[in-house]
């Protein structure tokens, strides 16, 4: 069982309170495969009404409206809308270069999974959270109902940071175990030198509504270092020399500026919703505020 | 210009001194060492460094640049070590007396600028090229000289200083600067008195005169000066100017007024002047003439009766005909404007000195008279006394003293009218004279008493005696006088001169040989008047006493104003002993002077051309007027060679001669300058 201070350490009890008034938004309409308590954009059987469509043949009879056959003489069929329950991953990319950062970006990582898989979890949510990156050492769980939130904590508890699977070789293997409905949430930084559009790609495939959160440390945006150094590279050794110079930070913010923009050029064309996010932005002020305004949560 | 360099050191030293940039080259391969720092990923600064590195030239320079300075220090080093050094101008000695002429010469234009901007700017191109460590002083001078900057060796002071002389209208003496040059080269020797001897060891000094050469050539003593003469402006150069302007009464016609002027064409080629007199800002009279080269023009304009104002003649267009077909401008207009106030008739002031005579008071007392003078009337103690008589007299107060029956100690400072009297004027007669003789003897004097001289002649041209009929004047008894050399006899008798003028300096004095009221003390002891002569009842008296106050009052006192040059003194008179002067100047400026005992003043600040007015009591006084008039600085035709003493001293264009000017402290400098470089760079991408 994981210790209450370690699940008080990625959920606060003040942002519970808060998560449990909000419910995830999906842009697109899925077929749940139980009813759930969340009012789909798909139409079907509920107590709702919807609208009117024209009658085709085989529409089922009961819900052709007969007061208005009587009316009008034509067949219209009722439509209502449909009750359903939602899938909802969330995907934290486990690689070494997220063990960066105050706190690390690892961490604030499975916070943001944490939070986000309770918001699914109390609105009757089908919620799986995972890791990416090395396979981990017990299947993720899939949990419904508010009182899974401690086998979701005590899960996230148990990730570990390493391994040095490439992320497209993860997605591959995700997409191949998960079927391709409902939302996932991606949370990484982006970080690969072999590049994350593949990684994307496979996921676009299996038609996910698929969520962005590029997570970066408040360093990799105003990094504190002068002087020659010798810059190894945490997942893969690589030696980069540099004399840190004026001209050359201007540069670096220049790239990261644009590796920036190039993600989420990526993300836009492609339908995938991207927030850069940095680790010194408290998790619940990132829910609340910018989730909530880019239309992840409600 | 060729680079000259000096070995200053042996084949060991230079072997040192050329292994320092492989050291510098191997210790900055050596230094490198880098800190290692684990990231999350190498990937985003790979990504910058690659970036970088597309302009990979630029990125080693850039990477090497405290190398390549360090390399670039040292070369300077060893540039400076070698002595380069250029072929330049240095000027001879090292101490120099700039003396720069700012007369009205100086304001000619035909350099296309004033003579005076191109002798400032050949005077800072001369101190430009001081050696660090000599020390100059400028001077600029017109007919005075003026220190500008004493010695110093600070050459943005002394540029500021020549920049700071201003143009003036005053005639050039070179004689006064080269004094006050001479004084404080060497100090030993006083700049007042140039046969002071010398007391302190003399320092030599070069003396660099830029000037037109208009100056008469001054015998000046230069001691141990070198002389060295720039001459400024053009040889050939055009000038029309107006020489002279006054206001004359009409000769014929005493109560017309008269403008004479004389223009002057001092240029080789034909001038054709457009001229304008102008009378209290009104045009009265336009002319144009055509001067031959080298000569004068006289323009007479009558003015009709006198009036007052002022009289302004100006050149309004001057232009010169060459005889290859060319026309240039007047060069100088500093000269080509000329003024003259004419002045009212003012009252004469008369003093009658009297023991009591009828006729003479009577005369001075019709309406007419009243007009034409102010009459006080004094008894003969008066001359004994000292009073106001005594300082009134010598202070020039009075126009005309008539001294009736006596005679004064001595002559006032003013025209006189002796009746039965002579002046007290005595001369010395000179130191050959024979024995018995003796040493002085009267100018005026008188022959012994005769009776009844018929009168034969009078003087009908002279103003005295004009218009005047002495057929029916009887004379009882005179004492035909001795004329004085230079004297005028106006009324003749068959027995000798009765009455004579003469003039003394710039006053004349009056003299009747017999009295018009004679005394006789009888035997009871009773005093008896009776009249020596009827003149006083005929027509011709009264006619008389007008021609007097015609002739010595303010008629006479009037048109004729003062004219100086600028920046000479004046002397001005007040009406009344210690009331302040008021003087106002062309431009408008007012100047309070002050007046002394006799009523004179000084005026100095006769630095603006155009009519002065002087003030007392807030009511206009008298006119002066300041013009050029100044032929030595209206020819402005440059002299390439002028005369100092007995040392005849040619004009240089340049005066410098060539030296070599060390270049190693300028490559001391920049190599300061690069080690700051060097420093910046460093200290700015270790702090970043």
């Amino acid at each position: 069982m994981p210790s209450q201070t370690s699940a008080a350490d990625l959920l606060s009890a003040e942002l519970l309170a808060k998560l449990e008034r909000m419910e995830l938004v999906s842009r697109k309409i899925f077929r749940g495969r139980m009813k759930g308590e969340r009012r789909s954009r798909r139409k079907g059987q509920s107590v709702e009404f919807a609208d009117f469509r024209n009658y085709v043949p085989g529409d089922d009879l009961r819900f052709i409206d007969w007061n208005t056959y009587a009316r009008l003489d034509r067949l219209f069929l009722k439509m209502f809308m449909e009750e359903e329950d939602l899938h909802f991953y969330a995907l934290i990319d486990t690689s070494p270069s997220m063990d960066f950062g105050q706190p690390t970006k690892f961490h604030y990582a499975r916070q943001l999974a944490a939070a986000l898989g309770f918001i699914g979890l109390v609105r009757g949510d089908r919620v799986k959270v995972l890791p990416i990156g090395e396979s981990p050492r017990r299947a993720a769980p899939v949990l419904r109902g508010r009182h899974q939130l401690w086998r979701m904590l005590e899960y996230l508890n148990g990730l570990e940071p390493g391994g040095t699977v490439a992320l497209a070789e993860a997605a591959k293997g995700f997409c191949l175990q998960n079927s391709g409905k409902g939302i996932l949430v991606l949370i990484t930084d982006l970080m690969d030198k072999s590049g994350y559009e593949a990684a994307l790609r496979y996921l676009l495939a299996q038609d996910f509504d698929i969520y962005l959160i590029h997570l970066l440390s408040a360093e990799e945006y105003e990094p504190a270092v002068q002087g020659d150094l010798r810059l190894i590279d945490c997942e893969d050794g690589d030696v980069a020399e540099v004399t840190v110079t004026a001209p050359l930070l201007k540069r670096y913010k220049q790239t990261l500026h644009a590796f920036i923009e190039g993600a989420r050029d990526f993300c836009s064309r492609r339908g995938i919703l991207y927030f850069p996010a940095r680790n010194d932005l408290p998790v619940d002020r990132l829910i609340s505020g910018y989730l909530r305004e880019r239309g992840l949560v409600r | 210009m060729p680079l000259d360099l000096v070995n200053m050191l042996s084949w060991w030293q230079w072997l040192i001194l050329a292994a320092a940039p492989p050291a510098i080259i191997a210790l900055y391969f050596l230094k490198l060492k880098r800190r290692p720092l684990e990231v999350p990923s190498t990937y985003l600064w790979r990504r910058s460094i690659e970036d970088l590195h597309v302009n990979t030239i630029w990125q080693r320079l850039r990477r090497n640049l405290l190398l390549f300075l360090q390399l670039l220090l040292l070369l300077l080093i060893m540039l400076a070590v070698l002595r380069p050094g250029v072929k330049g101008a240095r000027l001879v000695g090292n101490r120099f007396v700039f003396l720069i002429d700012n007369s009205a010469s100086m304001q000619a234009t035909d350099l296309g600028e004033p003579r005076l901007e191109a002798a400032k700017q050949a005077a800072r191109e001369t101190i430009e090229r001081m050696q660090p460590g000599d020390v100059a002083m400028v001077v600029s001078f017109s007919e005075i000289a003026e220190v500008e900057q004493e010695f110093t060796s600070n050459r943005r002071q002394l540029i500021e200083s020549v920049a700071q002389i201003a143009p003036s209208a005053r005639a050039t003496s070179l004689r006064e600067a080269i004094k006050l040059a001479s004084g404080l080269a060497n100090p030993g020797r006083s700049a007042n008195d140039d046969t002071d001897v010398q007391v302190a060891e003399p320092k030599p000094a070069t003396l660099y005169i830029f000037s037109d050469g208009r100056f008469a050539d001054p015998a000046a003593r230069l001691g141990n000066l070198e002389p060295v003469y720039r001459p400024i402006g053009a040889d050939a150069a055009s000038n029309v100017g107006i020489a002279v302007l006054n206001v004359r009464r009409n000769e014929s016609r005493p109560d017309q007024s008269q403008a004479f002027a004389r223009l002057e064409n001092y240029s080789q080629a034909v001038a054709e002047v457009a001229l304008e007199l102008w009378l209290d800002g009104e045009m009265i009279d336009a002319a144009r003439f055509q001067i031959p080269p080298g000569e004068s023009q006289g323009f007479q304009r009558d003015l009709g009766p006198v009036q007052a104002g002022r009289l302004r003649l100006a050149i309004t267009k001057a232009e010169f005909l060459h005889e290859d077909g060319g026309r240039c401008d007047d060069q100088l207009a500093v000269d080509n404007e000329a003024w003259a106030a004419v002045r009212k008739n003012r009252p004469a002031n008369l003093l009658l000195v009297t023991p009591g005579c009828e006729a003479i008071r009577l005369a001075l007392t019709t309406e007419l008279a009243g007009q034409l003078a102010n009459v006080t009337i004094e008894s003969p103690e008066v001359l004994d006394k000292d009073g106001d008589y005594a300082r009134q007299a010598a202070s020039g107060a009075y126009d005309l003293i008539i001294y009736d029956r006596c005679r004064p100690r001595e002559m006032p400072h003013a025209n006189t009218f002796f009746v039965g009297a002579l002046p007290p004027i005595s001369v010395r007669l000179p130191p050959d004279r024979e024995a018995g003789e003796p040493e002085k003897v009267d100018l005026w004097r008188a022959g012994p008493e005769v009776a009844g001289p018929r009168i034969i002649d009078i003087d009908a041209a002279h103003p005295l005696t004009g218009w005047l009929d002495l057929d029916d004047v009887l004379i009882a008894k005179a004492r035909p006088l001795e004329v004085p050399a230079g004297g005028t006899v106006l009324i003749d008798s068959h027995l000798g001169p009765l009455m004579a003028v003469a003039p003394r300096g710039g006053l004349e004095d009056l003299v009747l040989a017999f009295s018009f009221l004679e005394e006789e003390t009888g035997d009871d002891g009773a005093v008896r008047r009776f009249a020596a002569t009827n003149w006083p009842i005929r027509t011709s008296f009264p006619v008389f006493m007008l021609n007097l106050l015609h002739y010595f009052g303010g008629g006479q006192a009037g048109l004729d104003t003062l004219s100086v040059q600028p920046g000479r003194q004046v002397s001005l008179q007040s009406p009344a002993a210690g009331e302040p002067l008021q003087v106002i100047a062309p431009s408008g400026r007012k100047v309070a002077l002050p007046v002394g005992d006799l009523g004179r003043a000084s005026f100095g600040e006769t630095d603006e051309l155009g009519v002065y007015e002087v003030r007392s009591r807030g009511a206009a006084v008298d006119f002066f007027s300041v013009n050029l008039f100044d032929p030595a600085e209206s020819n402005i035709a440059v002299r390439q060679q002028i005369q100092l003493g007995h040392v005849p001293v040619e004009g240089r264009t340049a005066g410098w001669q060539s030296a070599r000017r060390e270049l190693w402290k300028a490559c001391l400098l920049a190599g300061l300058g690069i080690l700051l470089l060097e420093w910046w760079v460093y200290s700015r991408r270790v702090s970043v």
